[in-house]
């Protein structure tokens, strides 16, 4: 019978698959890069490191000792950010990189906050330096790194996690105060634990500071209907409505702000939706005004550093597409920090190369990039000469404009027409 | 049909060795006695010596998540083909039984080797009381439920932000020992395969595959049916917090994300590539399923999407599986005879 | 007011979502699994069509409605046809099915949040003090219309009238010449352009995306399990129910519990009342 045929073909071939052995050449430095491919936190990353790793194989590779090396890249999907997926997945995509693909450093993932955190103790374990870049915003990270050090010391995180960016967001609520006397917010948070988190602490911080909070609402993941929410904002006069959600729906959640008129500025924080180019065309125009934090420098047009816009536009050029999500400049970085240290150390040594990590001190796409020698989390800072810039943009006639800090900003906050009296 | 005058038909009956092997006279000779102990024995000693002979520490891994899968697919094929009762929640049991074996591990501060079985006989019982008011229910509402109560906790744990929340919980104890990690869980799932074919030989597996058969009949012999299922999913459901609980120990980590759909589809699937109603084929399927969806993972997306057309045409077109083929084949012989 | 106006709003997009299922179920007892993915491969054929081959919008649209149909009639016809009557097989072909097409249009290259779906018309109105926009107005006209249109359909048309006898009973249908099969696929192929009308009205409101596909699919369920499976009046009541229910949660209680009303309203009916509020198959509730 035909299928008979066919179902004896597949097992005799899965029979071979199994007992070729994996090719692999012992030259390339292998990198491992455990992300979500199909979500804009996994490809945005996955295009940042072939960027790197192209103009980075193209100038002769990475110098260990006496001999030159290129990089490899080995990319696994681990759908994590899918909600039906089970978190061991993760787990075992970052175990076959290390087992079977023989990784020599973990680059990217694993991008959601819990499979970050799970593979923590499985990295100790192989003893392997991870550098995450995109995705997991938790505090938690860097914060387990600072109390285990021995244990966890061989992870680092190159783009700045959430109290950052509520940091970062303060700055901008308090000029907007002052500039238009801007008293009351509105917080609606995904229930995840880094937006739920960040959600909490922004609270507490406004009502330290003087601020109304007229609301704080939680939607699980997969809520279509934000109607609720946006007409108890517009009836308590909120003037300023802070989104931390990296879920699609998001977008019907700032169409249906445009279309309502509600008269408050829509300031989202990892608002996936809002970072990518195609929001503008996506939206009709409608997602003009909003403001998303990007997170670090160079995932929008600014001038940082004078590499900024030399990335930005070979990203451009590379890929027909403008730097897409929070994961593109810190990938880019994270492979060029990694090659320096692994010059200064000499060797592939994981505790040499920790060691050298730790001393980083080298002028990137986004600012000064150093490590806190506790946590291993990059230092940030407003000024590009100091440390890590982050990025808060303005979507404005068709453009991303960023808009803080101060110090790279190409323009200023502008209020809806219906906003302003 | 017929050639050169004759009639034939095509006949299916038992080999010789079959019959002979009956009963007690399977000890007449050695080459009985092997054909009956050949299958089991290879059984056994394949999946014993599997972690010896698999190459690198990835595919020691891949075996240890196939006997989760397999004591999984063990539970749902016992539920669904001896009791009548389809269960499409496998989350549902290894959600409930990593919990408790994380909470018990971290709070109490129990080593693994008592939390595993303690974790497996509570989450036993919590699944059964959960399940309790659906069992006199009949056809597919069963399955529903048991779809339904993981994505339920899985939600109510994300909205009241108790048991470590969307974080999960952290630092759970792993086994003492590597192998002890690898063996336990193959000798779990060998345990429960003999132990359930022996269990559905006994008179209580017979009132349980009555009650699939014929409920009414078994009301009628003044026999409390609801007490039996809830001792039927109580056992499977035991089957599949041990899972759970040895997945997370294996992996340190217990989180929402151990209420995923995955666990629940990926049973089924085996069960039914695996042949259903052999307790083997579900294990044998999930020895072939888990390590092809690994080595398919190359493909990125494309790895679901072929995953998901096998299944579609195994139960389609060979609904019955590959242990019910093979076994067929084993037992019985095909010829032609003439009429 | 806006909760009246909002409930009704969500009550009426679950009741889209729920529809097709209902139907598929009612007449041919097949639990369509495959629902999710059919909506939202229907958004993708009509962003294609508009992007890509540059058609006018109500082209796109009839195009995807009239894809989708044909692909659920060739689904059915080719392999659901083979496991009838089975229902744990039909669920998990279907269920195959559906995550073959969803993980098949991810790997296309359908994934991120910028593919979107113009609104028919755009603007907002004021009802009441409330601000209401034009696309969610149509929701509501046109869904109200399209249930209409169905009664109608079923209680005046041959083929209606076909498919509600195959729906009381196939024995009885076939012995006076309905061919079954025939019905089924055409059941199959209505249910599949009911996906496809839900995608294109409930779409614009936001973005499409592969992982709505298992959202729907939930809601479905739980929809037709609250209104009873195989009761079409059932499933608006219940879609009603739960949608108002929705809402008065996210006003009073807090927004995250939202989708925790919908599974706990399932659970409460299986124990409570299992054949669902207006149920046919009373043989559900019968308790061994």
């Amino acid at each position: 019978m035909k299928t008979r045929g066919l179902c004896s073909v597949f097992l005799l071939l899965t029979v071979c698959l199994i007992f070729i052995p994996p090719v692999q050449a012992a030259q390339p430095i292998v990198l491992g890069c455990p992300l979500a491919t199909a979500f804009l936190y996994g490809w945005d990353a996955e295009r940042g490191f072939t960027l790197a790793v192209e103009e980075i194989n193209a100038a002769g590779g990475v110098s260990v000792g006496s001999e030159k090396r290129p990089f490899k890249m080995e990319v696994i999907d681990t759908r994590d950010l899918e909600p039906g997926v089970p978190v061991s997945e993760a787990l075992l995509a970052v175990e076959k990189l290390i087992l079977d693909k023989k990784a020599d450093f973990i680059l990217g993932g694993p991008v959601r906050s819990e499979a970050a955190l799970a593979a923590m103790p499985l990295l100790s374990k192989y003893k392997k330096v991870s550098i995450l870049t995109t995705g997991a915003l938790t505090p938690k990270y860097n914060d387990m790194v600072a109390e285990q050090y021995d244990k966890f010391k061989y992870c680092f995180r190159i783009h700045g996690e959430a109290k950052n960016l509520v940091g970062e967001i303060f700055a901008n609520f308090n000029e907007l105060k002052q500039k238009y006397g801007f008293n009351n917010l509105f917080i609606m948070a995904q229930d995840v634990s880094h937006a739920r988190g960040a959600a909490e602490l922004v609270k507490k911080l406004a009502t330290d500071k003087g601020w109304n909070v007229t609301g704080l609402e939680i939607y699980p993941t997969g809520a279509t209907d934000f109607s609720m929410g946006l007409l108890k904002a517009k009836d308590s006069k909120t003037q300023i409505i802070n989104i931390w959600m990296d879920m699609p729906e998001s977008s019907i959640l700032l169409k249906q702000w445009f279309d309502m008129k509600v008269p408050a500025l829509p300031f989202g924080s990892t608002l996936a939706a809002a970072e990518q180019p195609g929001f503008w065309k996506a939206t009709d125009g409608k997602g003009e005004y909003t403001l998303c934090n990007v997170v670090n420098a160079g995932n929008a047009p600014s001038n940082a550093t004078p590499w900024t816009m030399k990335f930005y536009d070979a990203y451009a050029k590379r890929w027909g597409v403008e730097p897409e999500g929070l994961g593109s400049s810190s990938s880019y970085m994270a492979v060029y920090v990694l090659k320096d240290a692994i010059e200064r150390a000499g060797s592939l040594d994981s505790d040499k190369v920790v060691a050298a990590l730790e001393k980083t001190d080298i002028m990137g796409v986004y600012g000064r990039l150093r490590f806190d020698p506790k946590g291993h989390q990059v230092i940030p800072s407003t000024d590009p000469k100091e440390g890590a810039v982050g990025s808060i943009l303005q979507w404005q006639a068709g453009k991303r404009v960023v808009v803080y800090p101060k110090s790279i900003a190409t323009g200023e906050i502008k209020l809806p027409p219906w906003m302003q009296k | 049909m017929s050639t050169e005058g004759r009639q034939q038909r095509r006949e299916r009956i038992d080999r010789g060795i079959k019959v002979r092997t009956a009963g007690i006279y399977a000890l007449m000779s050695w080459r009985e006695m092997a054909y009956l102990l050949a299958p089991r024995l290879l059984l056994i000693v394949g999946l014993l010596v599997l972690p010896l002979v698999m190459p690198g520490m990835y595919w020691k891994r891949v075996i240890s998540i196939v006997c989760i899968y397999a004591l999984l697919a063990l539970s749902f094929d016992f539920l669904a083909h001896f009791v009548g009762l389809v269960s499409l929640g496998g989350a549902f049991f290894v959600g409930v039984g990593g919990y408790l074996s994380a909470v018990l591990n971290t709070k109490l501060g129990l080593p693994p080797l008592i939390c595993v079985p303690s974790a497996a006989l509570t989450g036993g019982v919590i699944c059964t009381l959960l399940l309790l008011p659906c069992l006199p229910l009949r056809g597919v509402y069963f399955a529903i439920v048991t779809l339904m109560y993981p994505l339920f906790l899985a939600r109510v744990i994300e909205a009241l932000d108790i048991l470590g929340g969307t974080d999960g919980i952290m630092g759970i104890d792993s086994f003492p020992n590597p192998r002890l990690e690898q063996y336990f869980v193959i000798a779990a799932v060998l345990v429960f395969l003999f132990g359930l074919r022996r269990l559905v030989n006994t008179d209580l597996g017979l009132v349980l595959r009555a009650v699939k058969d014929n409920d009414q009949a078994v009301k009628a012999s003044a026999m409390n049916i609801t007490r039996y299922k809830a001792l039927a999913v109580f056992i499977a459901s035991s089957i599949g917090c041990l899972a759970g609980a040895c997945l997370v120990h294996i992996y340190m980590w217990a989180g929402i994300s151990t209420f995923a759909l995955d666990f629940s589809v990926l049973p089924i699937a085996a069960t039914v590539i695996g042949g259903s109603g052999t307790l083997v084929g579900p294990v044998i399927g999930c020895l072939i399923l888990v390590p092809v969806s690994e080595l398919l993972r190359d493909f990125g997306t494309l790895r679901i999407v072929f995953y998901s057309l096998i299944l579609l045409a195994f139960i389609v077109f060979r609904s019955e599986g590959l242990m019910i083929y093979g076994q067929r084949k084993y037992h019985q012989m095909e010829r032609w005879k003439v009429i | 007011m806006d909760i009246l106006i909002y409930g009704t709003i969500n009550s009426v997009a679950l009741a889209l979502y729920a529809l097709g299922f209902a139907l598929v179920y009612g007449i041919s007892r097949l639990p369509n699994f495959a629902h999710g993915a059919l909506y939202v491969l229907s958004g993708f054929i009509t962003w294609s069509a508009l992007n890509t081959l540059k058609l006018n919008y109500l082209l796109s649209i009839a195009l995807a409605m009239a894809a989708t149909a044909l692909i659920g009639s060739v689904i059915y016809r080719l392999f659901l046809i083979r496991v009838r009557g089975m229902e744990i097989s039909e669920i998990i072909a279907s269920y195959a099915i559906g995550l073959a097409i969803l993980e098949g249009l991810r790997w296309g290259g359908f994934k991120g949040m910028t593919y979107t779906l113009p609104p028919f018309i755009e603007g907002s109105l004021i009802i009441a003090g409330i601000s209401v926009d034009y696309q969610r107005l149509a929701v509501i006209v046109i869904g109200s219309a399209l249930v209409a249109a169905l009664w109608l359909f079923t209680h005046h048309t041959r083929i209606g009238l076909a498919l509600r006898g195959m729906a009381q009973d196939e024995r009885a249908a076939l012995m006076l010449g309905i061919d079954s099969d025939v019905m089924a696929v055409v059941a199959m192929g209505i249910g599949s352009m009911l996906a496809a009308f839900a995608a294109i009205l409930l779409l614009p409101l936001g973005n499409i995306v592969v992982e709505s596909g298992y959202n729907v699919l939930i809601l479905a369920i739980a929809v037709c399990i609250v209104g009873g499976l195989g009761s079409w009046i059932g499933a608006v009541l219940a879609a009603f129910l739960i949608g108002f229910a929705q809402i008065l949660t996210v006003v009073y209680l807090g927004s995250h519990f939202q989708m925790v009303v919908a599974l706990l309203a399932i659970i409460l009916t299986l124990i409570l009342k299992p054949s669902g509020l207006f149920g046919q198959q009373k043989e559900l509730e019968e308790r061994v």
